[in-house]
């Protein structure tokens, strides 16, 4: 069966001749009208047939052309000329600069567009703004770029930041946008140095995102690699070397203070007073060191073009013993194997190695007690059960016992044959293919450091996990203008297969002398154990786009894809995703010839309809529990225990989106000053929730179906001013910001509330979806002050309830404090969300200032509400504490334990913050001393990344992120880092 | 010519697309029909006498879980008594002081730990007892299967109807799409009596089919003396005395006999011995830590030394033991003493006293944590002697009554009782029980309860204990919350 489709499919691959004619040879030269410089890579073709050449890098094209045909002369950014050839062999040509090609042209799905015939919301960010940031994943850089786009950094090496396009589109998995490199779909883009990168579009509204159909829900970030010019050879250097060091630590108390915490907590002089202090952040953390270089080679000649680089980076981790890695390389190559015929590929691949530390380290120094040494007189590790506080590890045995190294390798290459034929056809068929690998390595020796902290054997686990996942994609485009009509029409193809493969062993007792010991079957074999999992999951489409221009006035864009899915049971698999897009060019029109005001206006409006492929595979299938935990023992022998402990929802269909966005494009002032905004209104319907069973129905995990609809409303918009004073000086001013409101329009389920968000302490529950209000909106107690004293505590309706404690507000006056009187009382939806980026340059520096920031946002600071036992506390809260009468009325005792743990306003902080996001000063050196070294470009910067962050959260980073429906929960203490670096551009 | 050869091109074109995607179509059904990787199917279990097995090994394998043997066990059971404290070093998991205090609140997050995790052996057993009749597999298994089922099904509900009172009574699997419709969703509680008639049919038909022992290989699971003594213990909670004594005596026909030292009963090498009738089998299975998960032993195991020091004996019952009791010693690890296996508890421990029903010797592996080899006793022969001296003396047969309870407490080194009044004879069959089953089984606050004593000497402790409150904890509010009010709340939370 599989045979004839392929069969099948072979025959989208017939190609179609064009004829040859009678005609005669042309040649010439085509430069700029108004400077005479070549125009290099310039098309040449003759009108109305497929017959077409470039210029070479001396702007100079040879041709045959009919005799009475007439040249079609085109070159980006430039008028296209038509010159009869009128029986002449010598034809030169100018080309003028067109006036409106201010208009950059930007990457769409399966295409590239004109930025003034966009009909939806993209938003285009070039390599240029990348390669300032100096940054070490692409995603990163373009915190803070694009309106309506949040990401959330986080500070571990070679990690990937959650990236959020205009508010949560899904509710159950990440919530994500669709990553496509080059045509490839990936998981995320840690695997790229941003100084490959030609491009990064984010098609964020539906109508653009639509013709990526059920994948496009949250968005897709389109990603170009660079590829090669023809006779533009070029070689360069980039590279940076900096430090990272922590900004915004959490001043925790010291040993005194401590001490005098848990003592008041517990009532009993539990600890002395007068120990010595470890500061363990101080401890573990250090000032980390990283670097990244990359060279890379473009340039080809007419028939091949190529582009090759190769990258490094080192980055420690702000953690001793915490390195990470990687070597980035790519080569692409076009050929042109005839005048209508061109293949090419691309292969981009990465190997990472990583120290890794234990992933709880930063939890562990929160709560580490301060008075625990580091090590004893006697040289051991300093250990909790000295000090009768309760069972703590220490962080800095954690460090020193765990030893992991993790390493990978993908490779991500996309190989496409095109033909262009009868004039206006072009079939492009391209087969990408994602192959990835990861291991890694985990020893615990036998050993015994701490109380809590002992093996007494050790235990090497050793685990490689596989991805294997081929994307096969034809597209036929067909371009024509007539008269005052130009049309391009798209159908395309596309079947995608993933497979995952996961595969962990262990054994104890390997017997260690150095790394090279490090195999499962040295050790003892009554202790193998195996765990091996996988996921495969296939999809298919076909997709068709219309761009139809009137007048270079009227814009239409309407795409139709119809997707199916292996992830959906076949009764609900396939979907269509329609959108279509309007826009108008008014200044285009006779009325607005006369008015001098504005440069640039257009009105765009679009809807389209999105589906969510970010659900786990087979989730409509009964799986049968295999855990270990169900084992049964008899007589010391284990015995398998299988058994069914979920449920799967009946019927599960596509959760879809569908958003109206509604946009304005103005310039003034000879374009020096452009905006543009947009309105728009993206719905979520029948989102696929995970429900938490009633316990009495005995079930583990949750319960999936399209239990709810929301919607995220907003607006946003880019302002950018660009001018120069003199010959010496230009500069530049954007400001983009975006609000959005996000709210819960329906539930389909009986007791319409879904509770989520898990505290670490006690069970409690702070996130809730519930109709009216934002999804994983928080939830909980409002806090009425503090008991100062037994008679308050008596007359109010928490009887229970000590002088300290949280007094919670009894909304319903029935003076019982239970359920009913919680509220809404905190939303960790981003409101608005701005970025500020100015450039400026002056002769030879130039100088870039980007600032960044979320406000309207809230954040559960679940770390405070770690308590356990007797924890850390934080010096803000030593310093503001109830103590007794009259010390506090919105701090609570140190006794926080019992019912001042149910969620409550004390924990919700605001989450605003605003940030200095790069800083850079940069120096070219002189030409003339540049061209002496045999160089084009020779440009050294210093830059300072998030060096300052503003903000009164009272955590470490106020970048805290998480799933939808329980997100903004604080319980993840990687502290933020400043980087400086000192780099270097080369161009020879 | 040429515009007619081009359009014939251009339909065979067309043609032929149309073919390749129509063909694309109908292939590709195919090509989305995709099994989920690496994990059985559960439209493919439930079919061989093997899944059977399986369904009912995790059951047993369900009650080695932390909700149902760890925290939220002793808490619920333990801790609350007059046996034992909190424990391990004051504001360490201070939210137990809660339980020590009786003052818990609906959202203290054990009672919904305790509540899931019976709930989840019951849908264990309910699809074992939904799914199990249908397949074609030798019939005596089958019905042992089922048997084995229905005694855990009624396990799960005694805890729960002891800790809450009445509570949903679901007898039947979860059904896909049922929490949608709210005509099955939101089971209100079922009364206590509809709870505890449940339980006696369950524990009735196990007792029928369940063996009276097994061979060495299947040592451990649920026996036809575990059904009746658990039904005679389920009586005894509903006060039908008779039945206790028949129950009892049934049990005492079936050849077990008391260990001849009680300290025995509680080592590794007295597990599953002739003075046994239930255990929780727990074992450290080398290489598989996710199966060697008991951690009962571990919460309890001296602090520092051995394990966390939660759940402190009291003084008080220290005090209740007799000149000359053995079981002192073998209940109570005092800090400072020598173990008969030669350990030394530290002079420095931050408890004064740990139990020692939890003491695992240090010889033994911790290679997956401490403890995880200690079976936990969940019913044993003295036991049924207790309850059946309880019984015959609230019959008037004081003389069988004394009988039995001498034989317990003659092997604990007691002198025998020779005479009481019943009202005498109960107060020592009350205490007889006390130092018998100290910190074993999780019985003393619910025999406090029953016995209709718990605010009398809970109240003597300085615990909160409020009547008609204290007597069963509060639902848990994240139930309530997700039944939407459906599931009430006890008097007094």
């Amino acid at each position: 069966m599989k045979k004839n489709c392929l069969l099948l499919v072979m025959c989208l691959l017939m190609v179609h001749l064009a004829f040859a004619q009678n005609t005669i040879p042309v040649q010439g030269r085509v430069v700029d009208a108004s400077t005479g410089q070549p125009l290099i890579g310039a098309g040449v073709a003759v009108q109305g047939t497929s017959i077409g050449t470039q210029t070479d890098v001396n702007g100079n094209y040879t041709i045959n052309a009919p005799a009475d045909g007439t040249l079609v002369i085109s070159y980006i950014a430039y008028q296209n000329a038509q010159v009869p050839v009128n029986n002449r062999n010598t034809i030169n040509i100018e080309l003028q600069q067109d006036t409106e090609a201010l208009e950059e042209v930007v990457v769409v799905g399966y295409g590239v567009q004109e930025k003034r015939d966009v009909t939806g919301s993209i938003a285009s960010v070039t390599n240029e703004e990348l390669v300032k940031q100096a940054s070490q994943n692409p995603v990163s850089s373009l915190q803070g770029k694009v309106a309506g786009v949040t990401i959330t950094n986080s500070g571990a090496p070679g990690a990937s930041p959650q990236i959020r396009i205009r508010g949560a589109g899904s509710a159950l998995g990440s919530a994500d946008p669709l990553y496509v490199v080059d045509g490839t779909f990936v998981d995320n883009l840690s695997f790229l140095n941003p100084a490959d990168i030609e491009s990064i579009e984010i098609l964020k509204d539906a109508s653009s995102a639509a013709i990526y159909g059920v994948r496009a829900a949250n968005g897709v970030v389109l990603v170009t690699t660079k590829r090669g010019k023809a006779g533009d050879s070029r070689v360069n250097y980039n590279g940076f070397v900096g430090v990272q060091r922590v900004t915004n630590a959490l001043e925790m108390t010291d040993a005194q203070e401590y001490a005098t915490l848990i003592n008041e907590k517990n009532g009993t002089e539990l600890i002395p007073t007068d120990l010595p202090t470890t500061d363990w952040y101080d401890q573990i953390l250090r000032t980390a060191l990283i670097q990244n270089h990359q060279v890379s080679a473009s340039g080809g000649s007419e028939k091949i073009t190529y582009s090759a680089s190769a990258g490094y980076l080192n980055q420690e981790g702000i953690i001793e013993g915490n390195e990470y890695e990687r070597i980035t390389a790519r080569l692409q190559t076009d050929f042109e194997l005839s005048e209508n015929v061109k293949v090419g590929y691309n292969g981009i691949f990465y190997n990472y190695n990583s120290l890794d530390i234990p992933g709880d380290i930063f939890y562990q120094a929160f709560v580490a007690p301060p008075i625990i040494p580091v090590f004893k007189a006697n040289g051991n590790y300093g250990d909790s059960f000295d000090f009768n506080v309760g069972n703590f590890a220490n962080p800095q045995a954690s460090i020193d016992w765990f030893k992991q190294e993790s390493s990978g390798q993908q490779f991500i290459g996309n190989a496409f044959g095109e033909v262009e034929f009868l004039n206006n056809f072009t079939f492009r068929t391209s087969l990408g293919v994602n192959y990835g690998l990861n291991e890694f390595t985990n020893y615990r020796s036998q050993d015994s450091l701490t109380s809590v902290q002992y093996a007494s054997r050790s235990l090497l686990t050793q685990g490689r996990s596989k991805r294997t996942s081929w994307l096969w994609e034809n597209t036929l485009t067909y371009d024509k203008v007539f008269g005052e009509h130009e049309i391009t029409a798209l159908l395309g193809t596309s079947a995608q297969e993933n497979k995952f493969e996961n595969f962990v062993g262990s054994v104890n007792d390997v017997e260690f002398n150095s790394d090279a010991n490090l195999y499962l079957d040295l050790g003892d074999p009554e202790t193998f154990l195996i765990e091996a999992d996988g996921d495969r999951f296939t999809f298919l489409s076909y997709f068709g786009r219309i761009n139809y221009t009137f007048r270079d006035k009227y814009l239409l864009t309407a795409t139709l894809r119809y997707d199916a899915s292996s992830k959906f049971p076949s009764s609900d698999r396939w979907e269509y995703f329609p959108s279509v897009g309007l826009g108008w060019r008014v200044i285009e029109e006779e009325f607005m010839q006369d008015q001098t005001i504005l440069d640039n206006l257009k009105l765009r409006a679009s809807w389209g309809r999105l589906g969510n492929n970010n659900i786990p595979s087979s989730i409509f299938i009964l799986p049968v529990s295999t855990d270990a935990r169900y084992g049964s023992i008899f007589n010391g022998v284990l015995y398998p225990g299988r058994n069914i402990t979920q449920v799967v929802s009946p019927t599960l269909y596509w959760e879809v989106v569908e958003e109206v966005d509604l946009g304005v494009e103005m310039g003034f002032l000879n374009n020096r000053l452009t905006a543009e905004i947009d309105w728009y209104n993206k719905e979520t319907k029948d989102a696929i929730f995970g429900l938490t069973p009633l316990g009495y129905l005995g079930l583990t995990g949750e319960i999936r179906g399209n239990y709810a609809t929301f919607r995220n409303r907003g607006l946003e918009a880019v302002v950018n001013w660009t001018d120069d004073i003199s010959d010496d000086i230009t500069y530049n001013i954007g400001l983009n910001f975006a609000v959005n409101k996000n709210e819960v329009t329906g539930i389909a389920t009986g007791n319409n509330v879904f509770f989520n968000g898990n505290l670490p302490v006690g069970g409690y529950q702070v996130s809730i979806t519930r109709i009216g209000d934002p999804i994983g909106a928080f939830y909980g107690y409002e806090v009425d002050g503090i008991f100062q004293n037994e008679q308050e505590v008596a007359a109010s309706a928490q009887p229970n309830a000590r002088p300290g404690d949280f007094r919670y507000r009894d909304l319903n006056d029935d003076n019982i404090i239970d359920e009913r009187d919680k509220t809404i009382i905190g939303d960790p939806n981003p409101g608005f969300v701005f970025g500020i980026n100015t450039g400026f340059s002056y002769r030879n520096f130039d100088f870039v200032l980007d600032i960044q920031g979320v406000s309207d946002v809230d954040i559960y600071n679940g770390n405070r509400n770690v308590r356990y036992g007797n924890e850390n506390f934080s010096q803000d809260f030593f310093d503001n504490r109830w103590t007794g009468p009259g010390t506090s009325n919105f701090y609570p005792s140190a006794s926080l334990i019992g019912s001042n743990l149910d969620p409550n306003d004390f924990f919700v902080e605001s989450g605003d913050y605003i940030r200095i996001r790069n800083l850079q000063v940069g120096y070219n050196l002189p030409q003339s001393l540049v061209n002496n070294w045999g160089m084009q470009n020779f440009r050294i910067y210093v830059n300072a990344q998030n060096p300052i962050t503003w903000f009164d959260y009272n955590g470490f980073s106020p970048e805290v992120g998480g799933v939808p429906v329980s997100q903004g929960i604080d319980r993840n203490v990687y502290p933020l880092s400043a980087t400086y670096n000192f780099g270097v551009n080369v161009t020879f | 010519m040429k515009n007619i050869f081009y359009s014939i091109k251009r339909n065979s074109f067309i043609l032929i697309s149309t073919l390749a995607i129509g063909g694309l179509y109908s292939c590709s059904e195919d090509f989305l029909d995709v099994e989920p990787e690496g994990v059985p199917v559960g439209e493919d279990f439930f079919v061989t006498g093997e899944h059977a097995m399986q369904a009912v090994n995790s059951i047993y394998g369900n009650l080695r879980e932390w909700n149902n043997i760890a925290f939220a066990h002793l808490a619920i059971t333990t801790i609350t008594s007059d046996n034992a404290e909190k424990g391990s070093v004051p504001g360490d998991a201070g939210f137990l002081d809660n339980f020590d205090n009786l003052t818990v609140t609906p959202t203290e997050g054990q009672l919904n730990g305790y509540w899931n995790g019976q709930y989840q052996g019951i849908n264990l057993a309910n699809q074992v007892l939904t799914n199990v009749p249908q397949i074609n597999m030798d019939e005596s298994l089958k019905a042992r299967l089922l048997a084995e089922a229905k005694f855990f099904r009624a396990y799960h509900y005694f805890n729960l109807v002891r800790a809450f009172g009445g509570v949903p009574l679901r007898l039947s699997v979860p059904l896909p799409g049922e929490q949608e419709d709210p005509e099955q969703l939101n089971l209100p509680r079922a009364s206590k009596e509809d709870v505890y008639a449940q339980i006696v049919e369950d524990l009735r038909e196990a007792a029928q089919v369940l063996p009276v022992n097994y061979d060495a290989a299947n040592e451990g699971r649920a026996t036809k003396g575990a059904a009746l003594g658990m039904l005679a213990k389920v009586q005894l909670y509903q006060k039908n005395w008779q039945e206790v004594l028949d129950l009892t005596e049934q049990i005492m026909g079936l050849g077990y006999s008391l260990t001849p030292n009680y300290y025995d009963i509680f080592r590794i090498s007295g597990e599953n011995n002739n003075e046994s009738i239930f255990e929780i089998q727990a074992a450290t299975i080398p290489g598989n830590c996710g199966a060697s998960n008991s951690q009962w032993a571990e919460v309890q195991g001296v602090r520092g030394q051995f394990g966390w020091g939660f759940v402190e004996p009291t003084q008080d019952l220290v005090e209740a033991y007799e000149e000359g009791d053995e079981r002192l010693d073998a209940t109570i690890l005092f800090r400072g003493e020598t173990t008969p296996e030669g350990d030394v508890i530290s002079e420095s421990a931050p408890n004064p006293r740990y139990n020692q029903k939890a003491y695992v010797p240090s010889f033994v592996t911790n290679e997956c944590g401490y403890g995880r080899d200690q079976n936990i006793r969940i019913l044993r022969f003295a036991e049924v002697l207790l309850m059946h001296a309880e019984a015959a003396n609230e019959l008037g047969r004081t003389e069988q009554a004394l009988e039995t309870l001498n034989m317990v407490r003659v092997r604990a080194g007691l002198e025998p009782i020779e005479s009481a009044t019943q009202e005498e004879l109960r107060n020592l069959i009350w205490q007889e029980r006390r130092v018998e089953l100290a910190l074993e089984n999780g019985d003393r606050f619910f025999d406090l309860v029953r016995q209709g004593r718990a605010a009398e000497v809970l109240q003597a402790l300085g615990k909160n204990f409020v009547e008609g409150k204290n007597e069963v904890f509060p639902i848990p509010q994240q139930q309530i919350n997700l039944s939407g009010g459906t599931l009430t709340q006890n008097p007094g939370y």
